[in-house]
């Protein structure tokens, strides 16, 4: 998966074009409620209430998702496999109440990534990081964020090229080779991303740049039905699993 | 090693990012001064944050015969200062989240305390402390990214150790074994980190031995 892949995922889906306070609701409503209720049954109601929105809702393509969602996956088994045992003096053995306490951690894990991943699939990063400007946080420190997002792809397209040149010349062919390549790659890239830093700077400095980056950003009207139905949702799943 | 979303308590979660926010809060302030006296900058440093997120995305083989990625903490903090790696880490950390869904929003606060504070602010530590103790300039640099590299994955493993204690032998039981199952790829990947970064800092510096110079490639906004 190149650093790309989810950011066309999430320019490519239905819900693109829903407003940004919907999206970020439901990914960080649900978030909220995964991590703070108790798992059973909230965290698996908000994995169902999240895959509905993933998959009918935004048409999120399965494969991808599967694909990106294996790797949190992994590090989770590795982690509630741990809670299945306990170490002590007499050595290893099979904690007591150890597989409902890993059931419990994979079914929050599980809901709240399920959440992220809705985040990263349905709304590109720019648009998230921008959003954080209605929270409080410095314009100087969104501005950098948002041109750093700006440079990720440009350098990261440069880093591919320069990797893809030396496995056709057989850079990766020994162990050694490989770890080699990849050091000059990376010393390679960072003087080339200076000097590209460099002469943008002059470029937009011959332009009056004042420090702002204005892009065009649609404005999406915020659909109240769709708000209404996350929130009666919402409130259902914090009402069962307070109550049940 | 990132944390997953979700993996971490809500209390362990909001504790973590009201412990890595002073650091995160004194480097943007840094930041913002640095951009207000000179404004130009500002594009080094969001180069110098998309470098290191591109980092993430390059391969580097580990001994265990899986592959891994660089994290860059010795590399930034050499290169860049350990003060401002705490934004440019945060950020990255955010871009890791949303981009490649690696980590997580709820585990930003403990992700980036190991990641984007610990780990640098050691490794810049022993950067300069093995050129003061007369250390060879490959060594230091060796040291400083791969120390970086290990206090980053056993501070990692400390923090899942305190939200998961081992029901027995408690905190300390559970840091063995959250530290002993990832020690398999853990400790391979900060010896290829360390060896990573000497040829790195060997080319960047044009083998002058010389850290003005290393300075002056990144900008001189240390």
């Amino acid at each position: 998966m190149s650093v790309g892949t989810l950011d066309r995922a999430a320019s490519l889906n239905r819900w693109r074009h829903r407003a940004l306070g919907e999206k970020a609701l439901i990914g960080l409503g649900f978030l909220a409620l995964a991590v703070t209720l108790p798992p059973w049954p909230g965290a698996a109601l908000v994995s169902l209430a999240m895959l509905g929105f993933t998959f009918p809702g935004a048409r999120v393509p399965w494969r991808l998702w599967l694909a990106t969602v294996a790797l949190p996956l992994g590090f989770l088994a590795a982690g509630a496999v741990l809670l299945l045992v306990q170490v002590g003096g007499d050595g290893i053995g099979l904690a007591l109440g150890g597989t409902e306490r890993a059931a419990l951690l994979c079914l929050r894990a599980m809901a709240a990534t399920f959440c992220l991943m809705f985040l990263a699939f349905t709304t590109p990063a720019a648009e998230l990081i921008g959003g954080l400007r209605r929270l409080w946080v410095p314009a100087e420190i969104v501005e950098l964020a948002l041109l750093t997002y700006r440079f990720v792809f440009i350098i990261a397209d440069e880093a591919m090229a320069m990797t893809a040149a030396q496995r056709a010349r057989q850079g990766h062919s020994t162990r050694s080779g490989w770890l080699r390549s990849t050091a000059m790659v990376i010393a390679n890239l960072l003087p080339r991303a200076m000097a590209r830093a460099r002469r943008m700077e002059t470029g937009l400095a011959a332009r009056g740049w004042q420090g702002e980056l204005r892009v065009l950003s649609q404005r999406n009207p915020v659909s109240l039905g769709m708000v209404a139905l996350v929130l009666i949702l919402q409130a259902a799943i914090l009402l069962a699993g307070t109550l049940l | 090693m990132h944390i997953m979303e979700g993996f971490l308590p809500a209390s362990h979660a909001l504790g973590w990012y009201a412990v890595s926010a002073p650091f995160v809060l004194a480097g943007a302030a840094r930041i913002r001064r640095i951009v207000r006296e000179k404004p130009e900058v500002r594009l080094t440093l969001a180069a110098a944050g998309a470098f290191a997120f591109v980092l993430s995305a390059l391969k580097i083989p580990s001994v265990t015969g899986s592959c891994s990625h660089p994290t860059g903490t010795g590399l930034g903090a050499i290169v860049f200062g350990p003060s401002v790696m705490a934004v440019l880490g945060v950020i990255v950390l955010l871009f890791q989240a949303l981009l490649l869904a690696h980590g997580g929003l709820t585990t930003l606060g403990a992700n980036a305390f190991s990641m984007a504070i610990v780990g640098p602010w050691v490794a810049y530590g022993v950067w300069k402390l093995a050129g003061r103790a007369g250390l060879s300039f490959s060594a230091s640099v060796f040291l400083a990214a791969a120390l970086g590299d290990l206090v980053t994955y056993v501070f990692t493993s400390l923090q899942l150790a305190l939200a998961y204690p081992d029901p027995v032998s408690g905190f300390t039981g559970a840091a063995l074994k959250f530290g002993g199952i990832f020690a398999l790829t853990q400790v391979p990947l900060a010896i290829a980190e360390g060896l990573l970064t000497v040829v790195v800092i060997e080319a960047l510096s044009g083998k002058t031995r010389d850290q003005d110079r290393i300075a002056a490639l990144a900008g001189k906004f240390k």
